[in-house]
């Protein structure tokens, strides 16, 4: 009970307190703790507990495939793609680079038009002049995944009889190395697969969209005219949409609002095709084909719904949610949320 | 006038005048509006939490997502099918995730009574010891410890997307028949949703993401608005503590209303020139 209840949660009160407390307190060190400390520690914990989260995939992926459970291909995908991306990061760099020296300056222009076409570079004037500077070394500038790529290469250059040495990026360096196996496997692998399955999200919003638009009442009418609006008003024909077509769209909308209350037919398009009329009338009378007012222009409602109503309801959303969270970080702080805790 | 407000008034003024008189030497300078909200916040909480521990009658309206738990659990349950709880993509230190545990949790407990299959993938190490901690603790509760296996709770990746594409096959292999997505959620939120919702499962979502909210709203069977989602923990628990807290919230909410009208008042006098104080510089504009 103690190691397990009151422990911990002396630790969450205590750090708690320290922490709110914390960014009130004129002393350096409190300050450094609540800005500094306190979130490297919680970093240095998370960095130790992946292994526990790394070694549980691993067991359940492996636990599959020996049990041969259904789909344990997929497992076997899962291990490989594991084992493969240890190897990349803590066993084998795959990032050598070769350096030449004491070249010879008839070597220079050969050597650079050489590493130009190899590579497929530009321009070999700037690999000329780092050449030839006086005692250079040059570093090639590609990395090679396998020591022997590097020999295959540094054959091409025995011709000039130059310096050269293979060597390797050091090892965490290897990571961020453009061309080492790592980034390779990043860059083909992990990036493709993760953009393509943030891509997959405009097709669920295209589905989710059609289900939420569905005119089933009047909130969803209202979303789906809303929805139309912003559409239409951030894209260029938005601009091209004339005042008259707003009115009447407005016009339909009074129709549909009243039609329910309006029991004859005749009466209720009567009313619509008058509205229309009148509306159109007054609106040429006014002169808005020239200059049309800023509330019949797609654009500018569009902006109005993005500004005030759109905006009024988010506010409203996130002052819940802030305060929610004030509430549920108190309730820890004190101590008396202990759920947490699997009290 | 009662006793504990009184208190709790004294007590909220004397630390407030402390601040003023160690401004700039104990605590640090031009945070003294700043304190002071805090101190009303907490003092607000507090006030109410103890008026709830000494027996007063707290009002709760029904929130359909939580009541909704029950159902879902026990519609898995009759289907033969297992529970889906996604925890979201966030750590412990976000409250939102600390929600989704508790949660979990009751969600445990009921899976637990009905012998409903739990299946728990989690993107975070931490989260998944404090989970498997919240599910064992609810199965012992409930008096069902045979029925945990820590693999109930299990990792599968940091990462965000590969975290919903595993989340997704998942779905897609083992058909589950209720989804529950409680914590902090990002862009995975709709693909998860929707992929839940093409396979069938009744969905529960809650977030404190607002950005998040209108997909879960669109693709979830229930949600969790907000606050509501905050709120669990006290509406499941209905310990007067918990539930003091939710009354105390509320009343903030209410100076936050009455603070924003006040404003706007006195920044339109300020701005007609009827007033020289500018209520703007309070929060540093």
């Amino acid at each position: 009970m103690l190691l397990k209840r009151h422990i911990p949660l002396f630790i969450v009160v205590g750090v708690g307190l320290l922490t709110l407390f914390g960014h009130f307190i004129n002393q350096k060190d409190i300050q450094n703790f609540v800005d500094n400390d306190s979130t490297q520690w919680f970093d240095i914990i998370a960095s130790f507990a992946i292994f526990l989260g790394a070694l549980n995939m691993l067991k359940l992926q492996m636990l599959k495939i020996t049990r041969k459970q259904k789909n344990w291909q997929y497992s076997l995908l899962a291990v490989i793609g594991f084992a493969f991306a240890v190897f990349a990061g803590f066993f084998f760099r795959g990032a050598n680079f070769i350096t030449l020296s004491q070249i010879s300056p008839e070597s220079v222009t050969p050597i650079a038009e050489l590493i130009t076409s190899e590579f497929d570079l530009e321009n070999s004037t700037i690999i000329e002049k780092k050449l030839s500077a006086e005692n250079a070394e040059y570093e090639v500038p590609k990395i090679f995944i396998t020591e022997s790529g590097a020999e295959e290469f540094m054959e091409k250059l025995e011709p000039y009889n130059v310096e050269m040495v293979i060597d390797a990026k050091p090892w965490g360096a290897h990571m961020q190395t453009e061309g080492s196996l790592f980034s390779w496997m990043f860059f083909n692998i992990f990036n493709p697969l993760s953009s393509s399955m943030f891509a997959l999200l405009a097709f669920f919003v295209a589905s989710a969209s059609y289900r939420a638009f569905r005119i089933r009442n009047f909130e969803a009418t209202l979303l789906l005219v809303a929805g139309i609006i912003l559409m239409l008003g951030r894209v260029p024909i938005g601009e091209l949409i004339p005042w008259w077509v707003v009115a009447i769209l407005i016009v339909f909308g009074i129709g549909a609002l009243t039609a329910p209350l309006i029991k004859d037919r005749r009466i209720l398009v009567a009313s619509i095709v008058g509205g229309i009329l009148l509306f159109l009338g007054v609106g040429v009378s006014l002169g808005w084909n020239e200059a049309p007012p800023a509330a019949l222009l797609i654009p500018v409602i569009q902006d109005w719904i993005f500004d005030y109503p759109t905006t009024a309801g988010s506010r409203a959303l996130m002052i819940g949610i802030a305060l929610g969270i004030v509430a549920t970080s108190f309730r820890i702080i004190i101590g008396i949320e202990r759920s947490f805790l699997g009290e | 006038m009662n006793k504990k407000l009184i208190y709790s008034t004294i007590f909220f003024l004397v630390i407030i005048v402390l601040y003023g008189f160690g401004e700039g030497s104990f605590f640090i300078e031009k945070s003294y509006f700043k304190f002071s909200m805090v101190m009303l916040v907490a003092t607000t909480l507090y006030y109410y939490i103890d008026r709830a521990k000494a027996g007063g009658d707290i009002y709760l309206r029904p929130i359909a997502g939580l009541k909704a738990i029950e159902e879902a659990v026990g519609r898995a349950t009759e289907m033969g099918k297992p529970v889906l709880f996604v925890p979201g993509i966030s750590d412990m230190d976000q409250v939102e995730t600390v929600s989704g545990l508790i949660l979990l949790g009751h969600v445990a407990e009921t899976t637990a009574k009905y012998e409903a299959g739990l299946n728990v993938p989690v993107s975070k190490s931490i989260v998944m010891e404090a989970g498997r901690e919240a599910c064992r603790e609810s199965y012992l509760k409930v008096g069902r410890p045979d029925l945990y296996y820590d693999d109930m709770v299990h990792y599968l990746t940091d990462d965000q997307f590969a975290y919903a594409a595993g989340v997704n096959g998942i779905m897609l292999r083992e058909k589950p028949a209720a989804c529950f997505y409680l914590g902090k959620f990002y862009a995975e939120s709709l693909i998860l949703a929707e992929t839940g919702n093409s396979i069938g499962a009744i969905q529960i979502a809650g977030t404190g993401s607002p950005a998040q909210i209108p997909f879960f709203v669109t693709a979830c069977d229930y949600t969790l608005i907000g606050e509501e989602f905050f709120t669990a923990s006290a509406y499941l628990s209905k310990k007067p503590e918990l539930l003091g807290s939710i009354k105390g919230q509320d009343i903030v909410k209410g100076f936050v209303m009455a603070a924003m009208v006040l404003t706007v008042v006195l920044n339109g006098f300020f701005q007609m020139g009827w007033i020289e104080f500018n209520i703007l510089t309070l929060f540093g504009n």
